[in-house]
C-alpha cells in the first residue's frame, strides 16, 4: 500500500452551507492512485477538486494534506490556468519554480537543473518546438499540452486535473496520459481527474469516484 | 425601454436641469458675453503671434536649426521631458502599490490601505500638487516632475489595480494551488497577464501628462505652461494663442501615435495590427478592410 497523500475527513463540499453539493466525503488518496471523478454537470466535481486543492474551504469536516504546501500540489483547472501573454517555456518553468525556495526572487531565471526539467517535460509532450511562442496563439489542444508540461515539470506529489483531456485527439490523449503516468510513477505521486468521458476515464484511472445524489461513491478500485 | 428605466432616466434629466438652473441663478449675466468674446478675439487673440517659433534674441542661439532656440520648441520639449520622466517614475512607483491594492492578489487588510494611498494621491489634481511642490522646490521643472509623478501614481495605480483584478481567475488559482508566493503570483502571473492593459494605460498616462504639462506650467512648474503664464501676465495674448496652437498640434500628434501603439497592444495582442482606418472609420468598416492576419484558435476561443 502506497503512502497516504490526502485524507478528506467527513467533508461537505459546496459554497452555500444551507445547500452543500456533496456531503460525508471520507476518502483517502494514496500514492499511485489515478482517480477519475465522474458525474453529471453541476453536481460538484470541480468544487470537490478545488476543495482538495485548498481553493475552497470545506463546509464541514477537514482536508488533511500530507504533501508540501509549496510545490506539493499541481493543479490544472478547466481553463488551464496558463498565462497567455508569456511564452510556453515561461509557463512551464513556473512549474519548476515552486520546487525552489520561496525566497528565490521571481525576477531571476530558474537555475539550469530546473530548466532541464522544464525542457524535458516540453520534449515529452511534443511542444519543445513551440517553446518561444506566446501561449495565446496556440490551439486549444496545444495549450492543454503546455498545462500538462507545466505540471509534469513541477513534479508534484498530487496532480489535480479538471477535464484536461478535453479537446485532445486520441493520439494526444495517449501522449499526455503516458507522460503523466510516467511522471506519477517516477514521483510515487497520485492524480485526481474530473472527466466527462466515462469510457476514457475508466481506461486511464485505477479508481473511480462517482458523485450521485450529493454523495461520493467509490465504484472501481483495482 | 421599460417603465422603470424611463422613470429613472427622466428623473436624472430633471435633476440635471434643476441643478443647472440652481447653479446659474442669474441668466442676465450671459447677455453680451458672446460680443465681449468676439471683441477679445478680434483685438487681442487673433492673429496668433508666430514669433514664438523664432529663436529668442537672448541667449544667442548656437544651434544648427534656429527653431530649436524658440520659446515654442524649448517649452514644448521641456513639457515632453517632464511628462516622460513623471510617467515612468509614476509607473514604477504605482506598480507595487497596485499589486497591494488588487483584491485578488492581496488580502483586504492590505488592499484597503493601498487603495486609500492611491485615492489620496489622486484626489488632488496635478495643478494643486504643482502649487505645493513649487512652494517646496521653487519655480522650475523639479516641482513639475514631482507634481506630475504624484498624480500619476494615484491615477495610474487605480487603472493598474483594476486591470489586475480583471484578469482571469484560472491562472491565479493554479498559482495558489501550486503554492506560489504573492510576489511570484504578482510578478509571474498578474503583471504579464494584464501587460497589454498596463502598457496601454502607460501610453494613455503619457498622453494625459503632456496635456496637463501645460496646466501645471501655469503655476510655475516648468514647461510650455511657464511661457504661457508669462505671456498672460504681460497681456501678450496673441503669443498665448500661438503657443496653445502648438500645444494642440503636439498633443494631437502624440494622441495619434499613442492610439496606434495602444491598438498594437490591445487584448487581441499580435493578432490585430494597428490601422489608421480604425481611428477614422467605424469599427465594422475598418475591420472589413483589415481582416485579422491570423485567424488562429486563441485562448479565448479555446476556453
Amino acid at each position: 500500500m502506497g503512502e497516504p497523500l490526502v485524507h478528506l475527513h467527513d467533508v461537505a463540499v459546496g459554497y452555500d452551507p444551507e445547500h452543500p453539493l456533496i456531503v460525508d466525503v471520507d476518502v483517502e488518496i494514496i500514492a499511485g492512485d489515478v482517480i477519475a471523478v465522474l458525474g453529471p454537470s453541476g453536481i460538484g466535481k470541480t468544487t470537490l477538486l478545488r476543495t482538495i486543492a485548498g481553493l475552497v474551504r470545506p463546509l464541514d469536516g477537514h482536508v488533511e494534506l500530507g504533501v508540501a504546501p509549496r510545490g506539493g500540489v499541481g493543479y490544472i483547472p478547466q481553463r488551464l490556468g496558463l498565462v497567455s501573454n508569456l511564452s510556453v517555456q515561461a509557463n512551464v518553468e513556473m512549474g519548476v519554480r515552486v520546487g525552489l525556495s520561496r525566497w528565490y526572487p521571481p525576477f531571476f531565471a530558474v537555475p539550469k537543473t530546473q530548466q532541464r526539467y522544464a525542457e524535458r517535460a516540453m520534449e515529452d509532450l511534443g511542444i519543445a518546438h513551440l517553446a518561444d511562442h506566446p501561449v495565446r496563439i496556440l490551439s486549444g489542444g496545444q495549450q492543454r499540452r503546455v498545462a500538462t508540461a507545466k505540471t509534469v515539470a513541477q513534479r508534484p506529489k498530487l496532480v489535480l486535473a479538471d477535464e484536461f483531456l478535453g479537446e485532445l485527439d486520441d493520439d494526444n490523449v495517449d501522449i499526455v496520459m503516458r507522460t503523466v503516468r510516467t511522471a506519477i510513477e517516477a514521483q510515487n505521486s497520485a492524480m485526481v481527474m474530473v472527466e466527462h468521458h466515462e469510457a476514457l476515464a475508466k481506461q486511464v484511472a485505477n479508481r473511480i469516484w462517482r458523485i450521485q445524489d450529493g454523495r461520493l461513491v467509490e465504484e472501481l478500485s483495482r | 425601454m421599460n417603465r422603470n428605466t424611463a422613470v429613472g432616466v427622466g428623473g436624472l434629466a430633471l435633476l440635471t436641469v434643476y441643478l443647472f438652473f440652481d447653479l446659474v441663478g442669474d441668466w442676465g449675466r450671459m447677455a453680451g458675453g458672446v460680443d465681449n468674446l468676439l471683441v477679445f478675439i478680434r483685438e487681442s487673440l487673433w492673429p496668433p503671434n508666430w514669433t514664438v517659433l523664432e529663436a529668442q534674441s537672448y541667449p544667442v542661439c548656437e544651434a544648427r536649426f534656429e527653431f530649436t532656440c524658440s520659446v515654442a520648441w524649448l517649452g514644448m520639449v521641456e513639457t515632453l521631458k517632464i511628462a516622460f520622466v513623471a510617467t515612468m517614475l509614476g509607473f514604477v512607483i504605482a506598480l507595487p502599490i497596485s499589486v497591494l491594492a488588487a483584491g485578488n492578489l492581496s488580502p483586504m487588510a492590505m488592499a484597503v490601505p493601498a487603495r486609500v494611498v492611491l485615492a489620496g494621491m489622486r484626489s488632488l489634481p496635478s495643478i494643486i500638487w504643482a502649487v505645493l511642490f513649487v512652494i517646496v522646490f521653487s519655480i522650475g521643472t523639479l516641482a513639475g516632475i514631482f507634481a506630475m509623478t504624484f498624480y500619476t501614481v494615484g491615477y495610474l495605480g487605480k487603472l493598474q489595480f483594476e486591470s489586475m483584478e480583471g484578469i482571469k481567475n484560472a491562472p491565479l488559482e493554479s498559482a495558489k494551488a501550486m503554492g506560489m508566493t504573492r510576489l511570484e503570483t504578482a510578478w509571474l502571473v498578474a503583471i504579464p497577464e494584464s501587460a497589454n492593459q498596463l502598457l496601454s494605460h502607460l501610453l494613455f498616462m503619457f498622453e494625459y501628462n503632456v496635456r496637463h504639462g501645460t496646466v501645471i506650467g501655469l503655476v510655475g512648474a516648468g514647461g510650455v505652461g511657464l511661457y504661457i503664464n508669462t505671456y498672460l501676465k504681460l497681456g501678450q495674448y496673441d503669443k498665448v494663442v500661438a503657443l496653445l496652437i502648438v500645444v494642440f498640434l503636439v498633443v494631437l500628434v502624440i494622441d495619434f501615435i499613442s492610439m496606434a501603439l495602444r491598438s498594437a497592444v490591445n487584448e487581441a495582442g499580435d493578432v490585430e495590427r494597428p490601422s489608421w482606418s480604425s481611428i477614422f472609420l467605424p469599427a465594422s468598416i475598418a475591420s472589413a478592410q483589415h481582416p485579422t492576419p491570423m485567424g488562429g484558435n486563441t485562448s479565448e476561443e479555446s476556453e
